[in-house]
């Protein structure tokens, strides 16, 4: 008897082991960042501001009264969905998770139309008006996801996309006009300037495309894959790389003019105020560069990585770091002010309109800042009501 | 970063980065390298783990014997029982233990794994923090989630969950070494050798299949130990409802000795201890054969 007591204590133990394996992948094995969520900035037109929720939705909030109202959700693709609710394809049981359709790109507002891409891998034009569907690309399944932002320019809407293509779309009707393929996927948003296209890819490649028909201008190489959006100013487009550098080429033949070396990777858009570049990295900090020559002016720590892209407002420049601090950036002595702290990370890019700054946060939250005296205002739930 | 992420985590994940950018980028045989690794490092704990189940395995005799002997004293057969352990240098919850301590590895594997694959744009911007400052490691990333150009990483595979069940049915079976006679011990066990594989084939569906990959490539590792040391253990072995036909012909020979319920475990052992010279299982202890204990108390005695 007794020993088969013993034989089922150690049962026991042997079931409790199982159950800790169980629980530690569920509990302890929780890693961040395996579902995606979005990121999406806001877009400010009149009184009204376009932000895509991780609903799965465009919202429109009109910044008067803060009433808003919601598009109907993204659908999802087929391989979303899977056993007990989880999503198979990024790992289920971290709590989080988006509940719709994931949107990165920040929506684009061209004419009386707005534009998203879904992570679902579909590009949609909606009226401003009233919010109703215009055209979707593709009309029938899916692309891989869109990660990066469209731009709107010249009539037609540019995006890259994880199946490694720049896609070029009539802007009206949603028709495909051109596209060209890179050597892997694409996460970075275009830049367009004087018809040309500016991408980067996974492919560790800079793309300078004709943006009339998708066909290749130039391309530079470097050692990392590029997710930055090309900012491009003064005949000179700048740039950062996972290969922790930061880089200045001409546009004119695609020859490297200066690169500068941070300690990570480069992640958001770069901004350029008089001749200064501010960078954002995810070191935890941000370069101050010489736009002529790459020679470093300044640096400021923010603690934590910087992924989410600035603004400027008069002569300073508002960067929030991932763990939510808010700071300014005075340009005229370079010198860093704390303007607010938040609660909740910051992975997507500020917005600004009429001093105040707006921050999505992945909570459905949009924070408002007072932009000269850093207040928080009270923050618009992204929720929709149904 | 805390402690935690500092000591286990990033270490593991710049090895896989770097090894997979030494392995022709795929991340897959990357992830198959460092699973051998980390067995070949935790080969002692496993090795103990293993001879301690072979001990036990070995020890069943001894047991039922001591068992028949006290079966009216239960203090003395307790004590006879922590002897008879004490002697072999068996632990009998020295498996769960083991288990135990390699639970921590397991689970920084597969954060590893999965923050590697950085299967969502947020997985990728978190992987930043975790990265040495090699070059290497800068350039070799985001990683190809291509496994032999033929899978995604990054996406469920249902063969590999299949697989991942497979496997691990197999290295639960082959160390499955001994006939549960106690009913609700033989059916625990029973639900322990199916729960095991299926809870781990429907993880396997729903997470990336770099994961399922891992477990697959962890039981193979496994199996092969298992098999250098303990042979084929429970995949060998006699169904065990030819035991229980020779329990009732056992009781069909002596029909005046019935026992009480607390002894049909007694029974079996007895039954197939007697028998075991014909069948092969559970195997006597022979001169030649691994005997637990026996070594050491020599050892003693020489001192």
């Amino acid at each position: 008897m007794l020993l088969k007591q013993g034989k089922w204590r150690v049962g026991r133990i042997l079931f409790l082991a199982v159950m800790l394996i169980g629980i530690g992948l569920f509990g302890l094995g929780c890693v961040e960042g395996l579902q995606p969520i979005g990121w999406s900035g806001g877009a400010v037109s009149g009184d009204t501001m376009f932000v895509g929720s991780s609903e799965g939705r465009l919202v429109a909030i009109n910044l008067s009264d803060e009433s808003r109202q919601w598009t109907m959700p993204l659908k999802r693709t087929g391989q979303t969905g899977g056993l007990f609710g989880c999503a198979p394809a990024y790992g289920g049981g971290c709590g989080g998770g988006a509940s719709g359709v994931a949107i990165y790109g920040t929506p684009v507002i061209a004419g009386d139309l707005v534009y998203i891409g879904g992570h679902n891998g579909k590009v949609y034009a909606y009226t401003i008006e009233s919010l109703s569907m215009r055209w979707v690309y593709p009309r029938e399944g899916y692309f891989e996801p869109i990660v990066g932002g469209l731009v709107v320019a010249r009539g037609k809407v540019y995006f890259g996309n994880s199946d490694g293509n720049v896609y070029a779309l009539d802007a009206a009707t949603g028709d495909p006009l051109w596209e060209f393929k890179t050597g892997e996927k694409i996460w970075s948003t275009p830049a367009i300037s004087n018809g040309t296209l500016y991408i980067g890819s996974f492919d560790k490649k800079l793309y300078a495309l004709n943006a009339d028909d998708g066909s290749i201008v130039w391309e530079f190489p470097t050692e990392g894959s590029i997710i930055t959006t090309p900012l491009v100013s003064n005949g000179t487009v700048y740039f950062g790389s996972f290969d922790r550098h930061f880089y200045a080429v001409n546009i004119a033949d695609g020859s490297l003019k200066w690169k500068f070396m941070g300690e990570n990777w480069f992640w958001a858009q770069p901004v350029l105020y008089e001749n200064t570049i501010y960078a954002g990295c995810l070191d935890d900090k941000v370069y101050a560069l010489r736009a002529d020559n790459g020679n470093k002016v300044a640096e400021f720590n923010l603690g934590s990585p910087v992924s989410s892209s600035p603004v400027i407002f008069d002569s300073s420049i508002i960067f929030a770091s991932r763990e939510g601090m808010v700071y300014t950036i005075d340009t005229r002595n370079n010198s860093l002010r704390e303007l607010a702290t938040m609660e909740e990370k910051v992975y997507g890019p500020l917005s600004i309109s009429d001093e105040i700054v707006y921050i999505h946060t992945q909570d459905l939250t949009l924070h408002r800042i007072n932009a000269l005296n850093g207040a928080v205002l009270r923050s618009i739930s992204l929720k929709s009501q149904n | 970063m805390n402690p935690w992420e500092l000591i286990v985590q990033q270490p593991v994940i710049n090895v896989l980065i770097v090894m997979s950018h030494y392995l022709a980028g795929d991340f897959g045989l990357a992830i198959i390298a460092l699973t051998i690794i980390v067995n070949f490092i935790l080969f002692p704990l496993t090795l103990r783990q293993l001879r301690s189940t072979k001990a036990m395995q070995e020890l069943q005799p001894k047991l039922a014997e001591i068992q028949k002997k006290y079966a009216k004293d239960r203090q003395k057969l307790a004590q006879e029982q922590m002897k008879l352990y004490k002697e072999s240098g068996i632990r009998p919850a020295g498996c769960a233990i083991t288990m135990i301590i390699q639970f921590p590895v397991w689970i920084a594997l597969y954060q590893s794994i999965m923050l590697s694959l950085a299967v969502a744009p947020e997985g990728l911007l978190n992987l930043a923090k975790y990265l040495y400052s090699w070059s290497v490691v800068y350039s070799a990333l985001p990683l190809s989630r291509e496994f032999l150009g033929i899978m995604n990483l990054a996406q469920p595979n249902f063969i590999l969950a299949i697989l991942v069940g497979a496997t691990m049915w197999v290295q639960q079976k082959m160390s499955m070494t001994t006939t549960p006679t106690d009913p609700k011990q033989a059916s625990q066990s029973q639900m322990m050798l199916w729960m095991f594989p299926m809870m781990f084939t429907l993880l396997a569906i729903t997470f990336p299949s770099g994961l399922a990959l891992f477990w697959t490539a962890s039981s193979i590792v496994r199996i092969i130990l298992q098999y250098r040391i303990t042979g084929w253990g429970g995949l060998r072995r006699k169904a065990p409802a030819e035991s229980e036909r020779e329990k009732k012909y056992l009781k069909f020979e002596e029909p005046g000795e019935r026992k009480s319920v607390d002894d049909v475990g007694a029974d079996i052992v007895v039954t197939d201890s007697e028998t075991s010279a014909g069948m092969n299982y559970p195997a006597k202890p022979s001169k030649m054969r691994y005997q637990p204990g026996k070594d050491r108390a020599r050892r003693r005695r020489k001192k």
